[in-house]
């Protein structure tokens, strides 16, 4: 029999502001233990919540960028249960009214789009960190009161894949338009699935299990592809699929009982009534909309249409945002996108792995590569001195100066190469002989000597150009 | 003391408040912590060299604050309440943090961990609450100025029992920033003194928004203390007859109607108002049940976990269970039972929000019939002040206990200024009259008060013991 996996995500992101949902202490998510947090992150008594204008300000980017509608009355409620991970002994959140409803987002599978649906994004706080030693426990409270939102999928994946596409796009938006950090690895972006197995074709769905601890997105994928033939195996048996949160194990690769359901956990929500309802008006709204960074979409289209990037090369600009980013900075200083976009994706790219660097650890700025990218396209040097020029600017150089101390100016001056041309040709007769015997590799001998003997700076074109002229001329 | 006798006096004031303070405290009960070193920061200020109390909910950095709750014994918050920042700022100098019912959930003090409170007009008899400490160092003359909170008429209750004038401002128009709550959406900031001239000139100091408070109103702060004259003619008082018609106490009702038609001789318009008795009735079940909902959640950060008496445990879960089972007494315990029961979302609908729509149905009521009045005008209590012995027994479900003694919770459904002053006096004990006002008439309820003192020429009332 044929089965198939319903899938519903449930993400929390923390936004990238500068403090926290409802305090004004800061926070750095590599911030030493306990040095983020002031008296209400630790809910101390007499404690108000004063909500965060940036948090707002980035649910609404977020919301706009998936097309939820928004809600302009902005209302919170709490949440409460006892853990000593959460101060407040409640988390405000938005049970009630979330701040967008009904949006979607797509995903291209194998060339096919799809719309997957985003049925809420609300915005809550985070709780403290909690470690667990043999003996002791450890709470580090930086966390507690980070502002989150929980985008919450409509069951519309099916498939391994589309919900790892899903993940994915969301990671790649919502760190594009810097609502988030959006990094799996550092806890900025994590991911609660929801899935189900029933017959293909059968109208009712299976007993929903739900995972957690997905640290990365491949072992989303992983997880829900030994999901699906766990709960394929149980249904074949006859056995039940029982409601239960299962838990990824990145050890074994597949996923573990943690906690069968018991009945759910009565929050007792009512209005946070320490927060009147804000009312956000449609010209702020309109405001912050307009102000948005470019999604990623955008930008895709907008690199091969407006600068003629191949749909590889401007993909492969996108898949990270770093790179990106480069990209855009290092464009408003140079008008050939191409050669600025083959610089940026094998040379630089290639000697950064090489020195085990990436672009935020190297000296390298977009202004200089921009240098380097005019110095060659206005041909003032050779390709082949400009991948000698960018080695020296990573490491924090001026381009322009490495080219003055090194006296590297390419030579394009016609009478200086014809000189060389010439003076090479009477050194080598042998390769003129056997050019015209009919090896054509002679010609590229003769044109390495050339550039040999002007130590690099002749115009490789010129060079060869010149060549060319000169054997058939003897 | 008032406080312009404390400004005249100044060091002196401090140095005889805190003797005053020392001696008193024996037979009061009033203080919680004696604050020995505290000085005056602004010799120009509003209130320089005022020595002032400060009910034990208000966070002062260095200072014990225990809301009068086991499981803050031991907790010195490490920041000021925005109020007191505002009290230093005009030069007041602290003198003591004074008694109260446990985390104020009470009206009669008699739940404080240091024992009951003890009025000074009769120390057999109760303060009321739960700013029961601030109250009774008003009235005794330890300070002439003494900072309270009031959720359902903790302030102006014991004002009336202990014959001082209690002024519970609208909603927002002090800072709860710093101050440990009861139920947020009904706790106001408030204080005694021992005239009207003196509430309105504190009101000046303590007023204003505050950004760590998202409650508090950017209403513009007035100069209330100049604000005061008035002609008997231009006011008009709303007479709650329902009050007025289930008091017992003749002596009570007689004294309240006297100087209302006094008011009236002096040119004063009088209304009567009813209110629909039913509501009346409900108003207290509708402020219990709202209160404690809102208390179960704002308590639940006392967990010995971060401050406070932590009790130890075998896990995390165990040292909060065991600090909360020992922290707090069982009739706070009674009162999270009651709020948790009102949220279970199974109960909400029927209880929670059933209490929610009431308290806006009260609130509409009340606001129509403000709309043609200056204030509402009431007994503030049946009663003089209990004694502390028989204080368990009174019956709760009287039509007399549950509106006489309950009416005030409507200036905290509505978050309307609220101030009780003595009307006169029974048997040698203060009784109290309540006036209420629109939300941010400040000016008109203390003229309207203003009226009432010069017309009783009850003021500046100090019984010292």
């Amino acid at each position: 029999m044929e089965y198939q996996m319903t899938i519903g995500i449930e993400i929390h992101m923390e936004l990238n502001t500068k403090t926290k949902m409802f305090s004004g202490a800061p926070y750095h998510f590599k911030a030493e233990a306990n040095t983020c947090v002031n008296e209400v992150d630790l809910a101390l008594p007499g404690t108000l919540p004063a909500v965060n204008k940036e948090a707002v300000k980035k649910a609404i980017e977020a919301c706009t960028a998936l097309n939820l509608k928004i809600d302009p009355l902005v209302r919170f409620d709490r949440k409460n249960y006892y853990y000593s991970d959460l101060p407040k002994g409640y988390q405000i959140t938005q049970q009630f009214h979330p701040i967008g409803r009904d949006g979607y987002l797509t995903i291209l599978d194998a060339n096919e789009v799809k719309k997957i649906g985003i049925e809420r994004i609300h915005m809550e706080e985070d709780t403290a960190k909690q470690f667990h030693l043999h003996d002791l426990s450890l709470i580090d409270f930086n966390r507690a009161g980070v502002p989150l939102i929980e985008i919450v999928s409509r069951p519309d994946m099916h498939t391994a894949k589309e919900a790892a596409l899903y993940v994915d796009k969301l990671r790649q938006i919502m760190s594009y338009i810097g609502v988030s950090r959006a990094r799996m690895d550092e806890g900025s972006m994590r991911c609660d699935i929801n899935v189900s197995l029933s017959l293909k074709d059968s109208k009712s769905l299976g007993t929903k299990v739900e995972i957690k601890n997905l640290n990365s997105i491949a072992n989303i994928e992983t997880a829900l592809n030994y999901e699906f033939e766990r709960q394929k195996a149980l249904l074949e048996n006859n056995e039940e699929i029982m409601q239960e949160t299962r838990r990824f194990d990145e050890k074994s690769q597949t996923t573990v009982l943690m906690r069968q359901k018991e009945g759910s956990v009565d929050y007792k929500y009512f209005p946070e009534p320490n927060i009147f309802p804000i009312l956000i008006k449609e010209e702020e709204i309109n405001t912050i909309q307009k102000s948005m960074k470019e999604l990623p979409d955008v930008k895709l289209e907008r690199y091969q249409n407006q600068m003629g990037l191949s749909a590889y090369d401007a993909s492969n600009l996108l898949s990270d945002k770093e790179l990106s980013d480069f990209f855009d900075e290092a464009i408003s200083h140079t008008s050939n996108a191409k050669l600025l976009c083959n610089m940026l994706l094998s040379e630089v790219q290639g000697l950064l792995s090489k020195k085990n660097e990436s672009l935020s650890t190297s000296k390298l700025t977009p202004q200089s590569l921009a240098k380097i990218v005019e110095l060659v396209d206005t041909k003032t040097i050779s390709s082949k001195q400009a991948k000698e020029v960018l080695e020296l600017a990573l490491d924090g150089e001026d381009p322009l100066k490495i080219v003055k101390d090194k006296g590297m100016k390419q030579n394009s001056s016609e009478d200086e190469i014809l000189k060389l041309v010439l003076e090479v040709m009477d050194e080598n007769p042998q390769s003129i002989a056997d050019f015209k015997n009919g090896k054509d590799r002679a010609m590229g001998f003769l044109v390495g000597q050339v550039m040999k003997k002007s130590k690099g700076q002749a115009n490789p074109a010129l060079a060869s150009k010149l060549v060319k002229e000169e054997l058939a001329k003897r | 003391m008032n406080i312009s006798e404390a400004k005249k006096l100044k060091e002196e004031a401090v140095i005889k408040s805190r003797m005053m303070a020392k001696k008193s405290n024996e037979k009061l009960n009033a203080i919680v912590t004696l604050i020995e070193d505290d000085k005056c920061e602004n010799p120009n200020g509003k209130l320089a060299n005022v020595p002032i109390a400060v009910k034990d909910n208000f966070s002062t950095s260095n200072i014990r604050t225990t809301a009068c709750s086991n499981i803050l014994n031991n907790y010195i918050a490490p920041y000021d309440a925005t109020a007191i920042k505002k009290i230093k700022e005009a030069g007041a100098v602290m003198i003591a943090k004074s008694s109260m019912d446990e985390l104020a959930m009470g009206g009669s003090n008699l739940t404080a961990n240091i024992g009951p409170c003890h009025n000074p007009y009769d120390l057999k008899r109760i303060s009321g609450g739960s700013s029961g400490g601030s109250a009774v160092l008003v009235a005794s003359g330890v300070t002439p100025l003494a900072l309270g909170t009031d959720t359902g008429d903790s302030i102006r209750k014991p004002a009336a029992f202990c014959g001082v004038v209690g002024t519970k401002p609208s909603y927002g128009r002090i800072s709860r920033y710093g101050v440990i709550p009861y139920a947020s959406s009904l706790d106001h900031v408030g204080y005694f003194t021992t005239n009207v001239q003196d509430a309105a000139l504190a009101l000046e100091v303590l007023a204003g928004r505050d950004d760590l408070d998202m409650t508090s109103s950017y209403e513009e702060v007035l100069e209330y203390s100049k604000l005061l004259d008035y002609e008997y003619k231009d006011l008009t008082f709303g007479v709650i007859d329902n009050v007025v018609d289930v008091l017992s106490d003749l002596e009570v009702k007689e004294t309240f109607l006297k100087l209302i038609a006094e008011l009236e001789e002096k040119g004063a318009k009088i209304k009567h108002i009813h209110f629909d008795n039913d509501l009346m009735k409900a108003l207290f079940p509708t402020y219990f049940i709202i209160a404690n909902a809102e208390a179960t959640a704002n308590h639940s950060n006392l967990d010995g976990v971060r401050f406070g008496v932590s009790k130890e445990g075998e896990s995390m879960e165990e040292v909060m269970i065991n600090s909360r089972t020992e922290g707090f007494s069982s009739f706070i315990k009674k009162r999270f039972v009651v709020g948790s029961y009102s949220l279970f979302e199974k109960n909400q609908e029927r209880v929670f929000k059933k209490a929610q729509k009431v308290r806006r149905v009260v609130c509409e009521s009340v606001l129509k019939e403000l709309s043609k009045v200056d204030v509402l005008i009431a007994p503030a209590s049946g009663k003089v002040a209990p004694y502390i012995q028989n204080e368990e027994k009174q019956d709760e479900l009287t039509d007399e206990y549950l509106i006489a003694e309950n009416h005030m919770v409507i200036a905290n459904f509505a978050g309307l200024p609220s101030i009780t002053l003595p009307m006169g006096f029974k048997d040698g004990l203060p009784l109290g009259v309540n006036l209420t006002a629109k939300a941010f008439d400040e000016v008109g309820m203390f003229k309207c008060a203003k009226a009432f003192e010069d017309l009783t020429g009850l003021k500046d009332l100090v019984k010292e013991v």
